[in-house]
């Protein structure tokens, strides 16, 4: 495994998700250390010393979020865990839920004894299907065994969780469509401001955390803030769970110190390319942040600071590998499908910009496509860029300029010989 | 009381106040299609797009003012980025302003030609979709015209109340629909929302392809429908646009009535009554005076009713409540001594009308109960022994009421029933056809102007009264 483990700490067996086995782990420990030795002020210090970056996607601070809800402000707090985990390539947070999610349970526990949460929430995606059966198991036996509730661990703390099940958008799964489906509307993301962290959930002070960003806590009270700055980088702390799909010989879900050298990652933990292929490119985090070729991250290190300075992101950790021999057109035609159809239609740009996108790409893969069709895709690219309410339209222009950048040529090839250079290709073929 | 700099003009805004608001309120126009004072902020139309020195772009009618902000209204990059946002709205708009009603006084059509003016851009075919969705007995829906501002949607939420629409599926379409179980054609404010669209995507089912806007003009009026009396404009073709064949009606005929914005009084709403005052005035009208039921000239008919008051002894005047304040004070004036009077109720509320809510509605149905009790108390309608003449100026009472040996004047504008039952009748001219004010039921006067000529028959209310009260001829 790459770097250290903070997540991934057991081998996976048929029992190993249950609350005995989890408390074999040390589980419910931080609980314990949390509501019997610290004050909920000293929970929100903890973890902003820490420096936990969120796992969703903006990386933004933890710690910086949670330090705006007051404590005290005489007003309903709550706390959503966000399991609506869409992003194509992204299956990191299904691990969690599927092997670990007592891990996020108690996590979940702690940062609502630190943010004065009485009620929270998991929405989980709609198609999980074990991960969701998994997760309310595993809230059937905290209850029955006294840790949500009333008076928990005989503490003053209570707090209920409520596991609610998405319907299937993927714009539920930005933290304010997320509120927005919860209290049973359409999915539709709110304005900014006011923040979530100001009024969020019913009008109330809100705080949405990805599911991982919520993991780490119940660590990072085991064992300290200072511990976990030890892990990764001095930017970049702790791990991440990375999971890896594409034309790669070992698919599935790493957790990745941050710091560790990319394509040793790829190589030697992931088994390398299939057929021996070299890496056309890379999806790093979810095919919302740009790709970069393989010269790209030939040197790079997977942290937060090397992918802002490559102009990507790490994102989700949905990483996608391409092999030579793929046809860029084809793929982007795939994801334009996919922005068009999550598009919530609120916004204008995103709305029409999504759906042009995507019928311009059809119309070259189909061999019609037209000299100003490159320039089109960038023009729709670029104004959908911060004009929209949410970042599904700017998503969806970073995927295609991000494409376009880097591999115009085949798009021009593509519209002057009517044809794709690759032959349409998406596989990663033994020999070309 | 922070201080915000709008394109260079500093400007004392308040705490609560968005850039939106402010801009407005200075003259610095921002252009926008969701947004509307009366409803919640949804910022979905991007229109209002503006730059923020420090901050890039990011839409006035959800910006909080900030102090020393320097906002740009008009900077290039707010400019590249309309004419996009254009590109976008009209990319699926079938721009089919030919044969749309809405042309004339569309706000996508005047942004066009303001800030775009620019070819589409697109080879592609558009999203094709509904074409008159029927979306209640009164509103028709286009979807493909439609620009989903949520205009419509969020006034039957926040205004109206009847939560009768929503939006089904998503993206490029997404599409209005009724909600189940909620009918839109129970909502009595629902026309608002063919006056709320920003494009010709709601449309009037009764106005549909009746006539080209620019050959209309809006006249001043009052809704004469309830005591709230909401202040509307009421079109009718322009005397240059008049018809010299066809069908020469539609030059009398009131072609529609949009709510005039009026904070006193009703806001930018009225309710569906008050678009249907056609109905209301167009019937068929009583053009002739007669003296039981007998056809006679003016001055015949205005003799023997001066005849008639100077022969009575206890004469009642029952006074209408549609009355103008300007007739009513005339009334009091000139015959208030003459008569013993009462007012009388003209309208009562009709089957199925919603009765009185907290929006606009009141259950007093008539528009000028408030002068008229002012004028002449509170009293029913009485008929004391001895009651020999009865003026009944208006429609809407019984006369079998009356007392049986009584003469009758009777004034009226339609043509009834009762119009050859009396001893005089006198045709007097409907609010289109004359000046006046009306007081609503919280003392707010409202004027009314002139839409349509008189004919040459009737008489205007406030002349007759005069006339009535003149010494009768031949007798100094």
């Amino acid at each position: 495994m790459p770097g250290r483990q903070l997540i991934m700490t057991f081998p996976v067996t048929a029992t190993s998700h249950a609350l005995p086995e989890y408390r074999a782990r040390g589980g419910y420990g931080a609980l314990a250390k949390a509501l019997g030795q610290m004050k909920p002020q000293d929970v929100v210090k903890e973890i902003t010393a820490s420096g936990l970056q969120g796992r969703g996607g903006a990386a933004f601070a933890v710690g910086r979020k949670w330090q705006v809800v007051q404590y005290d402000d005489g007003q309903p707090h709550y706390l959503i865990a966000n399991a609506d985990e869409g992003e194509p390539g992204t299956f990191k947070d299904r691990w969690i839920l599927e092997n670990n999610p007592h891990m996020l349970l108690e996590s979940m526990l702690i940062a609502s004894y630190a943010l004065n949460v009485r009620n929270c929430f998991v929405y989980i995606r709609g198609e999980f299907d074990l991960p969701y059966r998994r997760l309310a198991e595993a809230v059937e036996e905290a209850y029955a065994a006294g840790l949500f509730g009333r008076n928990i661990l005989g503490s003053d703390f209570s707090c209920d969780i409520v596991v609610y099940r998405g319907a299937g958008a993927y714009v539920a799964g930005e933290a304010s469509g997320l509120i927005s489906s919860l209290e049973g509307k359409k999915g539709y993301p709110r304005n900014r401001p006011p923040r979530l962290t100001v009024k969020g959930l019913y009008q109330r002070p809100t705080v949405v955390n990805n599911v991982e960003s919520l993991s780490n806590i119940a660590w990072i009270i085991n064992h300290g803030a200072d511990a976990f700055k030890a892990v990764g980088t001095p930017k970049s702390p702790g791990t991440r769970l990375f999971s890896v799909s594409g034309h790669i010989n070992r698919p599935g879900v790493y957790e990745v110190e941050l710091g560790y050298p990319w394509m040793k990652f790829l190589d030697e933990d992931c088994g390398g390319i299939p057929h021996g292929r070299g890496i056309k490119c890379v999806v790093p985090g979810g095919v919302s942040s740009k790709v970069l070729t393989g010269a790209d991250i030939a040197n790079l290190k997977i942290s937060h600071e090397e992918l802002w300075d490559a102009g990507s992101t790490l994102g989700s950790g949905g990483m996608i590998v391409i092999a030579e021999g793929t046809c860029m057109v084809a793929l982007l035609q795939v994801l334009m499908r996919f922005y068009h159809h999550e598009s919530c239609g609120q916004c204008t740009p995103c709305r029409h910009g999504t759906g042009w996108l995507h019928r311009i790409l059809d119309r070259i893969v189909a061999g019609d496509g037209r000299a100003d069709d490159i320039e089109r895709l960038y023009y729709i690219s670029k104004f959908n860029d911060g004009t929209t309410i949410c970042g599904l339209g700017d998503a969806a222009g970073y995927a295609c300029s991000g494409i376009l950048d880097k591999f115009r040529d085949e798009f021009e090839y593509c519209i002057e010989h009517k044809r794709s250079k690759f032959g349409g290709n998406l596989e990663c073929l033994r020999s070309s | 009381m922070p201080e915000i700099f709008i394109n260079g003009q500093a400007i004392e805004a308040r705490d609560d106040q968005t850039v939106m608001e402010v801009a407005r309120e200075h003259g610095h126009f921002i252009p926008y299609f969701c947004w509307h004072p009366q409803l919640s902020v949804v910022g979905n139309c991007r229109m209002c797009l503006v730059e923020v020195e420090g901050r890039g772009l990011d839409i006035a009618c959800n910006m909080p003012v900030a102090k020393g902000m320097q906002v740009f209204t008009n900077s290039e990059e707010v400019q590249a980025h309309r004419k996009a946002i254009l590109q976008f709205i009209t990319l699926n708009h079938p721009v089919d302003c030919g044969i749309c009603d809405k042309a004339g006084e569309c706000v996508l059509q005047d942004y066009h030609y303001e800030y775009s003016g620019q070819r589409s851009l697109s080879h592609d075919e558009k999203v094709r979709s509904t074409k008159f969705y029927n979306l209640s007995n009164r509103i028709l829906l286009d979807n493909e015209r439609c620009i989903l501002c949520l205009r419509c949607t969020r006034f039957t939420h926040e205004v109206s109340k009847s939560m009768a629409l929503g939006v089904e599926r998503r993206g490029d379409v997404s599409n209005i629909r009724p909600v189940e179980d909620r009918p839109l054609s129970e909502d009595p404010y629902s026309d608002n929302i063919i006056d709320i669209c920003p494009v010709g995507a709601l449309l009037s089912r009764q106005f549909l392809h009746k006539s080209r806007v620019w050959f209309l003009q809006p006249t001043p009026s009052v809704c004469p429908g309830c005591a709230r009396g909401c202040t509307v404009q009421i079109w009718h073709r322009k005397p240059e646009w008049k018809l010299k064949a066809l069908d020469q009606r539609q030059n009398e005929n009131i072609a529609r009535v949009t709510p005039l914005d009026n904070p006193a009084v009703n806001g930018p709403w009225i309710c569906n009554k008050g678009r249907d005052l056609a109905q209301m005035f167009e019937r068929v009208r009583a053009d002739e005076p007669m003296l039981k039921g007998r056809p006679v000239t003016v001055p015949a008919a205005l003799d023997e009713a001066r005849r008639l008051i100077g022969a009575a002894r206890h004469p009642v005047a029952l006074v209408s409540n549609w009355g103008s304040n300007e007739e009513l004070e005339t009334f009091k004036d000139k015959l208030g001594e003459v008569f013993h009077c009462f007012v009388k109720q003209d309208w009562q509320r009709q089957p199925g009308e919603r009765i009185e809510d907290d929006l606009l509605i009141r259950g007093d149905k008539n528009p000028n109960t408030t002068r008229a009790r002012e004028l002449f108390g509170h009293a029913e309608p009485d008929f004391k022994d001895g009651t020999d003449l009865v003026l009944v100026w208006g429609e809407g009472f019984d006369f079998a009421r009356l007392p049986p040996r009584a003469g009758i004047i009777f004034l009226n504008s339609y043509l009834q029933p009762e119009n050859g039952h009396a001893d005089v009748f006198l045709p007097v001219s409907i609010q289109t056809e004359r000046h006046g004010h009306y007081t609503n039921f919280e003392g707010t006067i409202s004027a009314f102007e002139p839409c349509f000529e008189k004919k040459p028959g009737v008489l205007h209310a406030e002349d007759l009264i005069k006339a009535l009260a003149a010494p009768a001829r031949g007798h100094p």
